[in-house]
């Protein structure tokens, strides 16, 4: 624990009850945090605990709905460019490199220094390479970034905001595709800059980290800020356990009892870019819950199994009355009985410009037809029965799926599937941004699939509705499978531990 | 709307953000239903106060033009509402089928011709459809390059010549046949309206032609080979060309590689105008002809006035920009 390198500086940036909903969800809930000059503060929370959004509003990348941001006692309006004059540093999750540029040109993208408008590149490699020397990365700059590993990739990220010598540097997530020798480098470099001057704010999942580096920290949960002390006066479990938040032990009633039959799905030995090799079989009435940080290659698990996007290796089956099918491409998987909702519902999932009928038309167009030629009167008894089982409100079958909320929307998605009688069904990520209410009926479609005979997968970076839907729960991390918890033995904590991969607590 | 109970009126009241309200715009709304009113506006003006206008030799000379290109035009209109903006290689279709349909009738008969025509036209589809909806190239582009093959080859073979249809004989008589002030041409006109438009709004196929328009993903997501869809769009667009080019050839009974030159952008302002839009996913096939009607009594007027044929193109280009715009500006007043 860095306790003893406890800086008391001056306060450099400070964010004042910040606010910040997306149309109905509240992503960020009154947050106020203070930075000061050399501190490691940490700001730790579950995936959509809203640490992502609270830099960004930082970064003046977002504007926020209430609240304020202040470096040295001065307000900065919203603007990146404001912030970044202001001098704070957004290293994103996402790496946002030009690929066909080269390490000096992306270090200096966006405000090179110009002689009469043109560039000179004897100048650029001059800053470009006092940034990578101040974080202790050698790296030729002329190569290009598609050429480096990604691991040098996050370290060019990160010259690139140290280029612009900032007071505050923000670094999302920096660990997540690094090895552990990478992450102790770069965790070295963080106490270097720190000890420098430099206010950091580190996001992370990963608790170690956080009290390998960390003087302060700040949890968030559901947006609201639940603590904010000195990494000294708190313990790691303590630290999980208000992250999670919720009682651990969990309402056993309102499983539903799960009595799997055959195997319906098999798939075994995928690969795909982010999927190492998995093996996974659902079963006939079986809810089956993949879970594990965002970036762990579920979404790609999935797609592949389906033929969504194409597999580099691998073979899934599906099994219905009796007969076995090989499912190749993603048109076979559908026409044998696969239902998908997507992970993103408005540009996957929905014509949002087409009229809730019309979006239930598409998967069930043919049952709807005769000779190619629509049945306009069955379709519209058809996706009319379908809006009322799904509960759609208020259930107009003409009107735009643009125009319904979120949950809404994805009542429409389930119901377009639903239609289908389906054997196998994928949901990504099925209650995102979907308000209380909504969710709970989702749910109850969700076990409702299964007491009918459904093999379900779903995909859930919400911990309670992971453990709460699931019969059986694969953890992945890396596009592998870390560890498998039967729906009795899974909590909270052993989740996210084989999810972060780390022995931080005991399971 | 009437259907609504009032407990749904209630619930909508209620759930207020549950519910995203519809802006209220007048673009929409214009281009939504302005051209109907435009289209009467301008007829009524018209027959007011441009002489000439109203007399039958004219109105049958606006239907002989207008024919072929608003053939041409509810054929377009599959492409650009699957999102693929247009097929300008409509130009070389027309005047390939054409060409065909004369040269060959001279030789073997009429069938044939037409056979060899459609044979023609299934190339430009299968090459259009499949470079643009299963190998993601860009419409305009891969469009752009079959009309420069296609106006290539025909120049290759026919020597730059000029072809004559026979003196009489079938191709002739339909070319000249009139029913009252209506040529013959302006019939097969709203034949081809009256089936695309069917098989746009009440078939399978066109269903998923608009859905591919609104969202690619999410049909290709509901287990649809949409490269075969947009194979199809350019194929009823190939099938209209080549018969816009049979009308065209008996109507003049001469072909020749460049006798349709800026159908493409002419058939493209129809469809706009009509309300079709370039995104993809909204219009129909008798909005698109009442865009040709638009266009043709506008370019008729232009004519029977003297304007010169240089401020003609300075019109419809006008034109264009303002029926995009408008397009542009109505979708971004109903996006949340």
């Amino acid at each position: 624990m860095a306790t003893s390198s406890q800086k008391s500086g001056d306060v450099v940036v400070e964010a004042r009850n910040i606010v910040k909903r997306f149309g109905g969800a509240v992503a960020v809930d009154d947050v106020s945090l203070q930075v000061r000059r050399g501190e490691i503060h940490a700001v730790v929370g579950e995936n959509g605990a809203g640490k992502s959004t609270l830099m960004r509003v930082l970064a003046g990348v977002i504007a926020p709905d209430g609240g304020d941001v202040f470096i040295d006692g001065q307000r900065i309006e919203t603007g990146a460019k404001n912030s970044i004059s202001a001098g704070i540093a957004l290293v994103h999750q996402e790496l946002s490199l030009v690929p066909e540029m080269t390490v000096a040109e992306n270090i200096m993208l966006g405000y090179a220094p110009t002689r009469l408008g043109f560039t000179k590149s004897s100048d650029l490699n001059v800053v470009a390479k006092k940034a990578l020397d101040e974080i202790g990365v050698s790296v030729d700059l002329n190569e290009r970034i598609s050429r480096l590993s990604v691991a040098l990739r996050q370290f060019v990220e990160i010259a690139r905001a140290v280029a612009r010598q900032p007071r505050v540097l923000i670094l999302d997530e920096p660990t997540a595709t690094l090895t552990p020798a990478e992450t102790d480098y770069l965790l070295n470099m963080l106490e270097r800059l720190a000890e420098g001057g430099m206010a950091v704010i580190y996001i992370s999942h990963r608790i170690p980290e956080v009290f390998k580096i960390g003087h302060t920290v700040t949890i968030l949960r559901d947006g609201k800020q639940v603590f904010n002390a000195p990494l000294a006066d708190t313990t790691p479990e303590s630290v999980v356990d208000q992250m999670v938040g919720r009682e651990l032990k969990r309402d056993l009633q309102s499983r539903r009892k799960a009595n799997p039959g055959a195997v319906v799905l098999d798939a075994q030995g995928i690969r795909a870019p982010g999927v190492n090799g998995i093996d996974l079989t659902v079963r006939e009435g079986e809810i089956v819950g993949l879970g594990g940080l965002v970036g762990a290659g579920r979404s790609e698990l999935v797609r592949a199994i389906i033929g969504a996007d194409n597999r580099t290796a691998g073979r899934v089956t599906i099994t219905r009355q009796g007969t076995t099918t090989v499912l190749s491409t993603y048109q076979s998987s559908v026409r044998n009985g696969v239902a998908y909702v997507p992970e993103e519902r408005r540009t996957d999932g929905l014509a949002l410009s087409m009229s809730v009928a019309d979006n239930i038309n598409l998967t069930n167009r043919k049952e709807l037809s005769r000779w190619g030629v629509q049945l306009r009167r069955r379709i519209s008894t058809f996706a009319q029965e379908l809006a009322d089982v799904v509960g759609l409100r208020p259930p107009v079958i003409t009107r735009e799926a643009g125009q319904y909320s979120g949950g809404n929307q994805q009542k429409i998605v389930i119901a377009k599937w639903l239609g289908r009688r389906p054997d196998f069904i994928v949901l990504d990520e099925p209650t995102r941004g979907v308000d209380v209410g909504a969710k709970a009926e989702i749910h109850r479609l969700v076990r409702d699939l299964a007491d009918k005979g459904t093999a379900v997968l779903v995909v859930s970076s919400d911990l309670p509705e992971l453990l709460e839907l699931s019969d059986v729960i694969h953890v992945v991390r890396d596009g592998l499978i870390m560890g498998t918890l039967l729906a009795g033995e899974a909590n909270e904590k052993n989740v996210m531990s084989l999810a972060a991969g780390e022995k931080m607590v005991d399971a | 709307m009437a259907k609504e109970t009032l407990t749904e009126v209630i619930t909508l009241a209620k759930s207020g953000s549950d519910q995203v309200a519809k802006k209220r715009s007048v673009l929409p709304w214009v281009a939504d239903n302005g051209i109907f009113i435009f289209t009467a506006l301008l007829i009524i003006f018209s027959a007011v106060f441009v002489n000439g206008f109203a007399s039958l030799v004219n109105i049958t000379d606006v239907f002989h033009r207008a024919a072929p290109i608003g053939i041409v035009a509810v054929g377009m209109t599959f492409v650009v509402i699957s999102g693929n903006y247009l097929d300008l290689s409509v130009v070389a279709q027309v005047a390939t089928s054409a060409v065909i349909f004369l040269a060959v009738s001279n030789q073997y008969g009429v069938p044939l011709a037409m056979l060899a025509a459609l044979a023609a036209a299934t190339v430009y589809a299968l090459v259009n459809g499949i470079a643009v909806g299963y190998f993601k190239a860009n419409a305009v582009i891969v469009t752009l390059a079959t009309t420069y093959i296609g106006v290539g080859v025909l120049r290759f073979f026919s020597g730059g010549s000029i072809f004559f249809g026979p003196e009489d004989g079938p191709i002739r008589a339909f070319g000249t046949s009139k029913l009252g002030p209506v040529p013959y041409s302006a019939l097969v006109l709203i034949l081809v309206t009256i089936i695309l438009a069917f098989v746009l709004s009440r078939t399978n196929f066109g269903f998923l032609v608009k859905s591919f328009g609104s969202n690619e993903s999410a049909t290709r997501l509901g287990g649809v080979n949409t490269g075969f869809v947009i194979v199809g769009a350019f194929f009823i667009t190939a099938l209209a060309a080549m018969i816009a080019g049979w009308v065209l050839a008996a109507f003049s009974n001469t072909a020749v590689s460049s006798m349709a030159t800026g159908y493409d952008f002419q058939a493209l302002a129809a469809i706009i105008v009509g309300g079709t839009s370039v995104f993809g996913g909204k219009g129909s096939v008798p909005r698109t002809l009442l865009g040709v009607v638009f266009v043709s009594v506008l370019t008729n007027i232009l004519v029977l006035s003297n304007i010169s044929f240089g401020y003609q193109q300075v019109a419809l280009g006008v034109l264009i920009v303002i029926a995009v715009t408008v397009d542009a500006l109505s979708r971004k007043a109903v996006k949340r």
